[in-house]
């Protein structure tokens, strides 16, 4: 990696503006989103901005399983941010569809549209699992090479209680 | 008067003007986050933020009108480093000074914001349509204060050139006194000028989505983002160069310090109100500015004039 390239990265690492968008969530995961980027957890000395239009924002923050509706939505959506950019799929509808999966009129999740670059479970998400699951997709950028993270389970469900049967 | 290649890109020209344009960006934040109890961004954000845009995707939309999406950014850049030459900044002169080089500073100072209406105009989005009818709305709001109240500590000083004036009002420091009201007018002025907030009209996120800049991205965007840092130097320059031009004579390292301390008292002025403040709508801000700051502005000029034929030292 020459010098300018390791400047370039340093500075994506640093510097990711993020853009939110709600696919259909219950609002829950939204209000949570929002919770973190309020000065209690600072996310700007991260250096990440909360962003208006998709032209600005690097990272798309995604709350919500895909609805059929608003699937062409999301992908012009994504279609107009500039290269390179990243999705977070936040809450546990927005990595699999979560409750609604087999609803008529849901897709599943994010990642049934546009790649997903990190997904963040949780019902709704604490803005920590947010601001960690953000960290981390950064650090990757860094060390594209390195293996990724084991998930932490935390009160993993018994085998006879499998979620969708 | 010929400048070389050297002061027009090195010092004082571009890229001294854009570091310093940064690092006052980054002080604007940090007080701005302590203000919220925040601990705030790293001293590096700013040229973070700029290589980043820097080495995103350029796009272009089909709708817009490319030629003028391309160049309203360099405009816009170009005018303003080209204003800071004629600004006072320390050691007595400015790179150029000629008599009325106040009126030419503030016309050179219209430009970034007619060449960001140009920018939104031709971006043909509907949100960036909004945003630049709002720049030259808002521009028609605070323009008119601003102008009267730069150009009234002239009456005093008898020059209307930038260095003229620092000069004049140094050697009489008391008089700067009389200016207080002028100071005020400018400050509020100034919100209007660098669509801060109370005046973040025209790029209001959360209405328009992005305002004026809605469609750029990637170099384009840096560069915007760049004259907007520079722009608050350049302007804070002149309203210290006017109002506040205590040690302007002195050169070197020492007033270079008292440069930078002057800049970073309006700074800190201007993000103690972004802090305070919320933002207004398009017609009370207009309504504020013709009602209230104008005629402050209008009482400033009376005051400059009165004491002028009093003190015999004006026109
Ligand atoms: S993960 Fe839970 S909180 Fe989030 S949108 Fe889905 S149901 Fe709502």
């Amino acid at each position: 990696m020459g010098i300018v390239n390791k400047l370039v990265t340093w500075s994506r690492v640093k510097s990711p503006w993020i853009l939110h968008f709600n696919t259909g969530a219950c609002n829950a995961c939204d209000i949570e989103v929002v919770a973190s980027i309020t000065p209690r957890y600072d996310v700007e000395r991260f250096g990440l901005l909360l962003k208006g239009t998709p032209r600005h924002a690097d990272v798309l923050v995604c709350s919500g399983p895909l609805t059929r509706q608003i699937e062409s939505r999301l992908v012009r959506i994504y279609e107009q941010m500039a290269h390179p950019k990243f999705v977070v799929a936040v809450g546990t509808c927005a990595c699999s569809g979560g409750v609604f999966n087999g609803c008529y009129n849901i897709k599943g999740g994010i990642d049934s549209a546009i790649p997903v670059s990190a997904y963040i479970p949780g019902c709704p998400v604490r803005p920590e699992a947010i601001i960690d699951g953000v960290v981390k997709l950064l650090g990757s950028l860094q060390n594209p090479t390195e293996a990724p993270a084991t998930p932490i389970v935390i009160n993993p469900p018994e085998e006879s209680e499998e979620l969708h049967g | 008067m010929s400048v070389s290649l050297f002061e027009m890109i090195v010092f004082p020209g571009f890229i001294f003007l854009g570091v310093m344009g940064m690092l006052f960006e980054y002080l604007d934040r940090i007080v701005y986050a302590r203000l919220q109890n925040r601990k705030g961004p790293p001293w590096f954000q700013p040229f973070a933020d700029f290589i980043k845009m820097g080495s995103k995707e350029d796009i272009i939309p089909r709708e817009a009108d490319s030629g003028m999406f391309v160049l309203s950014p360099l405009l816009a850049v170009t005018a303003v480093v080209v204003s800071a030459f004629y600004i006072p900044m320390w050691g007595g002169k400015a790179l150029f000074s000629f008599f009325g080089d106040a009126v030419v500073v503030i016309y050179l100072l219209t430009i970034p914001t007619v060449a960001y209406f140009f920018a939104g105009w031709y971006s043909t989005s509907l949100y960036s349509t909004v945003g630049a009818v709002r720049t030259l709305t808002q521009l028609f709001a605070y323009e008119v204060p601003l102008f009267l109240v730069i150009l009234a500590p002239g009456i005093l000083a008898n020059t209307w050139s930038l260095s003229g004036m620092a000069e004049f009002y140094s050697q009489n420091p008391l008089l700067c006194v009389t200016n207080v009201v002028g100071f005020m007018v400018a400050i509020v002025a100034l919100q209007g000028k660098l669509e801060r907030t109370p005046f973040d009209i025209p790029e209001a996120k959360t209405e328009i989505v992005g305002g004026t800049f809605t469609e750029y991205s990637g170099r384009l965007l840096a560069f915007l983002k760049l004259t907007h840092s520079v722009k608050t130097v350049v302007v804070a320059a002149l309203v210290s160069a006017v109002f506040l031009p205590f040690g302007v004579e002195i050169g070197g390292v020492l007033g270079f310090a008292i440069f930078i301390v002057k800049i970073a008292v309006i700074v800190c002025i201007l993000s103690a109100f972004k802090a305070a403040l919320a933002r207004i709508r398009i017609e009370q801000m207009v309504d504020f500015c013709w009602r209230y700051v104008a005629p402050a502005a209008i009482f400033q000029l009376l005051i400059s004039m009165v004491l002028g034929a009093l003190t015999g030292c004006g026109v």
